[in-house]
């Protein structure tokens, strides 16, 4: 079992700020908060494992207002966002827990949302401006992602051949920082010999997704792997490669649900793919909005809080957004044929 | 009591229930901010509702709006980017607006091919376009007047986004019933060759109807750039089905030359309300699609169904 521990830089950023502050707050529970989780659209895996984390703390801080999980249809979802953002506004809530997927489009609404009340705490996917974001809960830095995806290729690839990357939606925050912070990584001379030829998206839906990894195969014969880095886009690229009987030539890897890989990894389509747990997103990010609406947190950099069974966080700048705070969860596992069964389950 | 029994005095009940609902099961639904919301959140859709009423009145149909909608906005974003100054890049971008509904009626008019076709076609190639433009990329950085314009009151709490809209609603209300180009929109989707051996211009009746359509939806696509503060190439994607729904809902047939401005303006008000209120109700957005499709079904029906039980109700007699 191969499991990729937060960046040491960052690990030990954690440890000096938490050597700063003494003690770190916890939640007083039974408060009345009213809390809306509002995902990228309904309908996919991690939102729902997101969820259940949220109704997990939901239940633990016994937190007498309403947790409201609710998201736009995938063809709404820039407008639906919108609109599901500025009527929990309307309606008074206390915090919407957001997981970005309009860009900065979305930034107006939040502001408004701010002014009227009602915080905006985003998680998976930020606002790339900050503006109108109260925090951000990461996944994993985002720096150590390109990392962890540029080793994956490396392996699979045995550090040579061309590959490319089927992404999300054009300007979704993660998904850029990810690849970007992976285009940094193969500047490394140890991946001089792999050469990343094409960057495509498939707007996270599946139809759209499984077409765009056909025709990477198609415009680059050459090709030895498609590298997504969102689990609509992996579980899709493998089906296609399976469908076209391509997996000899072309593998695919990012970042994917065990439970939806799990029999393209045995099959060798997708040897080896990442992915951190969705439930404790959902969970940690319920504390910390929870926490913050409750007035134990400021939201400031430095302030050190105990998210439940997690344990300690602490609020810290961004690195890939000057002026954005952001909480940061990690570590996230490797999945290989050696592991992924154990998880799918 | 005859406008009871008119599809506008359906529609108005339809809308009075529908507040009244509304206003029961939501405290916060009847607030002037909410109402505000309410509308700006769509504001661009319902305005380029208002000229496909023209469009598909006049027996005809664009698909292009949304596309157009979305090459105008990242037309605005590409200049503004590029050092051109805010104002004069919604003069190119309305231009660029023009420009597309031209072309739109050169196909249509010009060499007769059916605007279905002609539009769906353009539909592809402007978005096409506006994709080109801005490649994959979000741009935002708009001038702080524009986003102004887009984002607060200008009396009071209501922007100029809903201003607009309400002039435009009593503009497009008066061209449509009170002047003789309106009544030729009627008289040509009713009966094309009849109008042709009338006399009627109806080429160049055509002509201004997609150029507007095509300007209005720029138009529409720059207000949606300033309530955003951002674009990107998919901006106002699958908005044309929404602006095609209201306007089918307010009795507008689809085949031309029979329907009412003040039935499109009634049909924009249900669809934001309902919407609206089944947002405030926390009904997620599968639902709320699923609730306006059967709402536009009905709509079909209705007259089908009157005017079945009427032949029937004849027949007995």
């Amino acid at each position: 079992m191969k499991h990729l521990k937060v960046s040491t830089l960052a690990l030990c950023a954690l440890l000096a700020a938490h050597g700063a502050h003494a003690q770190a707050v916890t939640a007083d529970k039974g408060g009345k908060v009213n809390m809306v989780l509002l995902p990228k659209f309904l309908g996919i895996l991690p939102f729902d494992q997101a969820n259940r984390g949220a109704e997990e703390a939901h239940a633990e801080l016994g937190n007498t207002g309403t947790l409201l999980y609710t998201g736009p249809t995938p063809e709404n979802s820039v407008a639906g966002q919108i609109e599901i953002l500025t009527t929990a506004g309307s309606q008074g809530q206390d915090v919407v827990m957001l997981s970005n997927n309009a860009g900065d489009q979305i930034a107006p609404a939040a502001e408004a949302a701010q002014a009227a009340g009602t915080k905006v705490v985003t998680w998976d996917s930020p606002i790339p401006s900050g503006k109108g974001e109260s925090l951000f809960v990461a996944q994993v830095d985002f720096g150590s992602i390109g990392v962890v995806m540029a080793d994956m290729a490396h392996s699979i690839m045995g550090g040579e051949g061309e590959f490319a990357v089927l992404s999300a939606t054009p300007d979704a925050a993660n998904q850029n920082a990810w690849i970007a912070a992976m285009q940094e990584a193969l500047k490394d001379p140890k991946y001089a010999n792999m050469k990343l030829v094409d960057i495509v998206y498939g707007d996270d839906q599946s139809e759209v997704s499984y077409n765009r990894a056909l025709a990477l195969v198609d415009s680059h014969p050459n090709l030895k792997l498609i590298m997504s880095p969102t689990t609509v886009g992996i579980q899709a690229s493998a089906k296609a490669m399976q469908d076209e009987g391509l997996c000899d030539r072309v593998k695919v890897s990012g970042l994917g649900l065990p439970a939806e890989m799990v029999s393209y990894t045995l099959n060798g389509c997708a040897p080896e793919f990442a992915l951190w747990s969705f439930v404790d997103l959902g969970y940690l990010t319920y504390y910390t909005s929870y926490m913050l609406a409750t007035g134990k947190i400021k939201g400031e950099v430095g302030e050190t809080f105990t998210a439940g069974r997690m344990g300690d966080y602490t609020i810290e700048e961004d690195p890939g957004r000057p002026g954005a705070k952001r909480i940061l969860m990690g570590p996230f596992t490797v999945y290989t044929k050696d592991n992924v069964e154990a998880e799918a389950k | 009591m005859t406008w009871m029994r008119s599809w506008e005095g359906f529609l108005f009940l339809v809308l009075v229930l529908i507040y009244a609902l509304n206003a029961w099961t939501s405290p916060v639904f009847l607030t002037v901010g909410n109402q505000i919301n309410m509308v700006q959140l769509s504001v661009e859709k319902i305005i380029v509702a208002l000229v496909m009423t023209f469009v598909i009145i006049n027996g005809e149909i664009d698909l292009s709006v949304a596309s157009v909608m979305g090459l105008a906005a990242c037309a605005f974003g590409w200049m503004v980017q590029a050092g051109v100054p805010g104002g004069w890049a919604i003069v190119i971008a309305l231009g660029i607006g023009l420009a597309c509904g031209a072309f739109n009626a050169l196909f249509i008019v010009g060499f007769g091919i059916p605007s279905l076709v002609v539009t769906l076609a353009t539909m592809i190639a402007f978005r096409g376009f506006a994709r080109v433009l801005v490649e994959d990329r979000g741009i935002s950085g708009f001038p702080d007047w524009f986003n102004a314009l887009g984002q607060r009151g200008l009396v009071g709490p209501v922007p100029l986004a809903i201003i607009m809209f309400a002039v435009l609603a009593v503009l497009a209300f008066l061209i449509l019933q009170r002047t003789a180009f309106g009544r030729k929109v009627y008289f040509i989707g009713a009966n094309r060759a009849v109008a042709e051996y009338s006399g009627l211009d109806v080429r160049s009746v055509k002509i201004r109807i997609f150029i507007a359509s095509g300007t209005v939806s720029a138009l529409a696509g720059i207000m949606f750039a300033a309530r955003v503060g951002a674009i990107r190439g998919d901006i106002a994607q699958g908005f044309e089905l929404d602006i095609i729904t209201m306007v089918l809902l307010g009795g507008v047939s689809i085949f031309g030359g029979a329907g009412t401005m003040s039935g499109t303006i009634l049909a924009i008000l249900i669809v934001l309300a309902l919407r609206n209120g089944m947002a405030l109700q926390n009904i997620t957005g599968h639902i709320q699609t699923g609730v306006l499709g059967v709402l536009l079904i009905l709509s079909v029906m209705v007259p089908i169904i009157r005017e079945t039980g009427s032949r029937l109700l004849a027949r007995v007699r």
